[in-house]
């Protein structure tokens, strides 16, 4: 058999930056998050590199596509790391090697894998139930069953700006928890209590809603 | 650096998102949003990353298509079984990942649209290219793949893998140098190494899998009821819900269990007097030949009988580190290691001088980076390379 390796030619020319973007970087985030993390000690700063990341990879491609587009978001990470080390002076690598990120290949964190379609489709739902009753409903109304905002309000007796908010909550949640289900499932719970906080002060509010919907 | 914070973006980002989306959007907001996107690149990706989000939540129309009324299912009830079925089956296929599709069926076979999109994905995922172009497209809503049920389907990809879709069984192969993983319809996954074939047929009573030649890694997904069986030569290898590899030269395997439990027993001969007897549950009493490996355990198995060997953890995975591309010699010979190496490239180390290849060598490279390989010998140790298209002669120096 042939050997063809190393071949890597992506997208359409011409193809809008911003589907590339969100196909060849956003769709590595789990993996990035999961190298983050067990590299970088601080957690409340994991999603701050991630979204810096992010930006820097945006700003070179705006320029220039990278030919290796992952291998650049996480040599983006590592540069990143690397620098808040120098600038802060400080200490927040893992033990097991000071600066083992600059170290770590990509390839090695795990082998290249995709979920199959269902897989991500059970892990959409599981996502989902993640959320909180009122959320999860407004979501399922708005997205599945594609009433208007107008429509879920009156549907649920709520106010549209209360189904509004549910929206954006909904939107951030899944965001999150569909790309960090196997940080939660190793342990690694902390890099998610942000969110998770919020997900919290929904379940708050909801009772709100519930007084709302009452009064 | 930003001076507001990522959540702050978010956040605004969100309140963008659903208000774009909330009817009597108009001209002067979207400047307004265009104008918010420019003003700082977090803004950009903070909206593109809820954004895609956003619209993959649409599939979850997918799962609600037979859920009447205005209810969402109750947690954690969801029928995931049909999903390839959904109007919504989004798949990679259709933005960018043209396949070579090398037959002209075209009866209808919803399941395999599945496994194509799986393997899409995994294409599009590896950044590897197709031979020729034949775009695959799926449209929504509720779109037909024409697909094949009566004859086979090949998918060839440069790089990684080539795969073959066929009524009775699927085949996955990888060329001298390859590396794919392939995920199942059961949650069972299989890494390929260098230049292997393997022949998946899933059925509701047995998972089997025909290790053609060269190595494997199952991640196996746990079902009591469906034996996980890979044959391999004269033998074959039980699991239930483990992770295990197997590697076949010719009817010698050798079996590295990482997790778990397997057993590894005679195959009984195919003498085209029907099919071999169902696998036993793993704990059922079988034949005096079978072996029970629990984790740690590498067995090398063939003609004559099966010899078992402990290790630790982590020698197992290192032994197991070609999955990372990685190979990782302990304590090895030179010649034990060029033959490693000629597993993965077509250009051949070869090595004429014993006095070479008892020299004992250590460290971690690249499979594929047989030049680092040879360089880093050539400054080590007393040898030169002398190198053609085809081969690379080590000699005393």
């Amino acid at each position: 058999m042939r050997n063809e390796c190393n071949v890597l030619v992506m997208g359409d020319i011409g193809e809008p930056l911003e589907v590339w973007f969100k196909r060849e970087i956003l769709s590595h985030e789990e993996m990035l998050m999961r190298f983050l993390a067990r590299v970088w000690r601080n957690r409340d700063e994991l999603t701050d590199i991630r979204q810096e990341a992010y930006a820097r990879v945006y700003e070179a491609s705006q320029k220039a596509r990278p030919q290796a587009p992952k291998a650049f978001l996480f040599a983006t990470a590592r540069h990143l790391m690397a620098d808040r080390v120098r600038r802060e002076r400080i200490v927040s690598i893992r033990a097991g090697g000071d600066s083992d990120f600059l170290n770590v290949l990509v390839d090695e964190v795990t082998p290249e894998r995709r979920a199959s379609a269902g897989e991500e489709l059970a892990r959409l739902a599981h996502a989902f139930d993640r959320l909180t009753d009122k959320c999860r409903e407004v979501v399922w109304l708005r997205r599945v069953k594609d009433l208007s905002q107008r429509e879920v309000a009156e549907h649920l007796g709520l106010s549209e700006k209360t189904v509004e908010k549910h929206l954006r909550t909904g939107a951030r949640l899944l965001a999150h928890y569909t790309r960090t289900n196997a940080l939660i499932a190793r342990g690694a719970r902390r890099a998610t209590d942000d969110l998770d906080e919020i997900n919290e002060n929904e379940q708050t509010d909801d009772e709100k809603d519930d007084d709302e919907t009452g009064t | 650096m930003s001076t507001e914070s990522t959540q702050a973006i978010e956040e605004a980002a969100s309140a963008w998102l659903i208000r774009r989306d909330s009817g009597g959007w108009r001209p002067p907001d979207e400047a307004r949003l265009q104008e918010w996107l420019k003003a700082s690149s977090f803004h950009r990706v903070a909206f593109w990353r809820l954004e895609q989000a956003w619209e993959e939540a649409e599939r979850l129309k997918a799962l609600g298509a037979g859920v009447e009324g205005h209810q969402p299912p109750p947690r954690g009830q969801w029928n995931l079984t049909p999903f390839f079925d959904s109007p919504d089956q989004k798949v990679r296929l259709e933005d960018d990942t043209a396949v070579d599709v090398q037959t002209d069926t075209s009866s209808e076979a919803p399941d395999e649209k599945d496994r194509v999109a799986s393997i899409g994905r995994d294409v599009a995922a590896a950044g590897l290219v197709p031979i020729r172009k034949a775009r695959l497209k799926t449209h929504r809503p509720r779109r037909i793949l024409v697909f094949a049920s009566a004859a086979s389907v090949l998918l060839a990809v440069a790089a990684g893998l080539y795969v073959w879709f066929n009524p009775s069984g699927d085949r996955y192969a990888t060329p001298v140098g390859g590396l794919a993983s392939v995920p199942l319809r059961d949650g069972s996954n299989i890494t390929l190494n260098t230049a292997t074939e393997v022949h998946v047929a899933l059925t509701g009573k047995e998972r089997d899998v025909e290790l053609a030649h060269g190595e494997a890694f199952f991640e196996v997904a746990k079902d009591a009821k469906r034996p996980f069986v890979v044959n391999a030569g004269k033998k074959r290898v039980i699991a239930v819900g483990t992770q295990f590899s197997v590697l076949r030269d010719g009817d010698d395997i050798r079996v590295i269990v990482s997790e778990g439990t397997v057993r590894i027993e005679d195959r009984v001969a195919r003498s085209g007097a029907g099919p071999q007897p169902p696998a036993l549950p793993l704990t059922a009493a079988s034949s005096p030949d079978a072996v029970l490996l629990s984790a740690g355990s590498v067995a090398h198995a063939g003609d004559a009988g099966v010899l078992v060997q402990k290790e630790t953890p982590s020698e197992t995975q290192e032994q197991l580190s070609w999955r990372t591309g990685v190979l990782m010699f302990r304590d090895q010979t030179l010649g034990e290691a060029a033959a490693e190496f000629n597993r993965y490239n077509e250009r051949q180390i070869v090595i004429q001088d014993p006095t070479i290849a008892s020299l004992k060598i250590e460290g971690n490279f690249r499979a594929t980076n047989v030049d680092a390989f040879v360089r880093l010998l050539e400054s080590g140790f007393p040898v030169r390379a002398t190198e053609s298209d085809s081969q690379i002669l080590l000699t005393s120096n």
